[in-house]
């Protein structure tokens, strides 16, 4: 067995890690752009009261939200072969790299829990606003664009960058579904060296400052932001 | 499309037959999050020299910690020092006598003290200062005041966020799953393996988790309701 933790183990590891970094990156790349874009025409289909898809949307959103990423994940991993593949005569299984999977569940999440927030964003910001924006002969995109968004940004910002800092965390869970992420890619030097906790370890350390990183990032967005707002008022 | 109701329904019994591990990895850690993260938000609030920054520093790194890499590390301590440990304490147990089940309990508990510190101290803070002070003004000692004042004001502040933090262990409970853990979702697929239905597995398990989440959000709304009724209809 030897010794638990080794130092020269550790180190060893660093370069074996860092590059399946970029797949954990680019998860959350998708997810962020793609889940934007969910997440807007989620939120237009509610501030319109489109009839129909206003109750698919709540649907959706309440389950996205009610069941746990790791479901989702093994839903979409199962479900979009078992759906897709008897229709369309397809073999997604085998055609479809795993992380594709992820890159789907972590789009449709996304989608749900960023127009949770930006819904409520715009919600924050009285009506009067718009209207005083119509009364003097802004269309009606003019005054989403100039009056709304501009104040509906610094209300979503801060549950917005700690749904990011809940983004990177989740998608450690994608190694259960095959895709060798940082996690995935301990996984295997453990199965190979038996020796994982050293792998661990660096991982956590990455997450750390992941976390960290993002949060000053918002928090530095955030007092950018609310010092403007003095500046106006 | 292939979806065999039989199966599903199989999945469902068994999920369910899982749910009080499921409860168990949700409630303790609760319990345990709540007691020890009201204790780290009050020394973190009231700035306890030391022990406050440090508290400061491990909520604030711990929760940069994703509960999957946590558990297997805490799953790899446990498996590979177990023996050792119950050798030194003298006790007559080996690791094949211990259910793993505490390896996840432990993991959930650490994320849920991070948490709901972070929940209590945001309703600690959204207190007025004036309060602390009206509280010493009238002869209260800092415990009398917290105890009496604070704590009393903070509670409906601070439910909305448990809430969402009782609802997030739901969820996060089941990642155990990774260790071996059965609970609500390994439970919903242990049928699927012979039948191979992995699909009506895990929409059973998601249909549980859904059902047991819209419970918990609507017993808080009631919640929300009793504990506010003093206030002057802030949330409604």
């Amino acid at each position: 067995m030897g010794k638990l933790f080794v130092w020269d183990r550790f180190f060893e590891n660093i370069p074996k890690i860092l590059p399946y970094l970029s797949v954990t990156f680019s998860i959350v790349v998708y997810a962020t752009l793609f889940g934007v874009l969910l997440g807007i025409s989620i939120v237009l289909v509610q501030i319109k009261k489109i009839p129909v898809l206003v109750q698919i949307v709540k649907v959706y959103v309440s389950f996205m939200r009610g069941t746990p990423m790791l479901v989702q994940l093994m839903l979409v991993y199962y479900g979009i072969p078992a759906l897709f593949d008897p229709v369309f005569g397809t073999n997604i299984n085998r055609e479809w790299g795993a992380v594709n999977f992820a890159y789907v569940t972590f789009i449709l999440n996304q989608g749900a829990f960023l127009s949770a927030i930006f819904y409520s964003a715009i919600t924050s910001i009285s009506y009067g606003q718009t209207e005083a924006g119509l009364s003097v002969g802004l269309t009606e995109f003019q005054t989403f664009h100039r009056i709304v968004l501009p104040q509906m940004v610094k209300t979503a910002m801060p549950p917005f960058g700690s749904d990011l800092v809940g983004l990177f965390q989740n998608s450690s869970l994608v190694f259960l579904i095959g895709v060798t992420d940082i996690m995935g890619r301990a996984k295997t030097i453990g199965t190979a060296t038996k020796h994982v906790l050293e792998a661990y370890v660096f991982i956590v350390l990455i997450y750390i400052i992941i976390s960290l990183g993002v949060r000053l990032l918002f928090f530095r967005l955030n007092n950018k932001m609310s010092f403007g707002k003095e500046e106006m008022g | 499309m292939n979806f065999n109701l039989e199966h599903f329904k199989e999945s469902l019994i068994y999920g369910l037959a899982y749910l009080p591990n499921t409860l168990s990895l949700v409630f303790v850690p609760l319990v345990i999050g709540l007691t020890f993260g009201t204790v780290i938000a009050l020394v973190r609030v009231y700035k306890v020299p030391v022990i406050g920054w440090l508290m400061a520093v491990f909520v604030t790194v711990y929760q940069g910690i994703p509960i999957v890499v946590a558990l297997m590390i805490y799953n790899l301590i446990f498996m590979l020092k177990f023996n050792d440990l119950a050798a030194f304490l003298h006790l007559k147990k080996s690791i094949s006598d211990m259910n793993n089940i505490w390896v996840g309990i432990f993991a959930l508990s650490m994320a849920a003290v991070c948490s709901i510190s972070e929940a209590v101290r945001g309703a600690l803070l959204s207190i007025d200062k004036g309060q602390n002070e009206a509280g010493y003004s009238v002869g209260l000692t800092t415990i009398q005041t917290i105890r009496r004042i604070i704590i009393p004001q903070m509670i409906p502040v601070a439910i909305p966020m448990l809430i969402n933090n009782v609802v997030g262990l739901i969820k996060a409970s089941s990642v155990v799953m990774a260790i071996g853990i059965v609970e609500i979702v390994a439970g919903a697929t242990i049928p699927s393996s012979r039948t191979y239905s992995f699909f009506e597995g895990y929409v059973a398990a998601a249909v549980i988790y859904w059902g047991f989440t819209v419970v918990v959000e609507s017993l808080a709304q009631r919640l929300k309701k009793y504990t506010g009724k003093f206030r002057r209809n802030l949330y409604d």
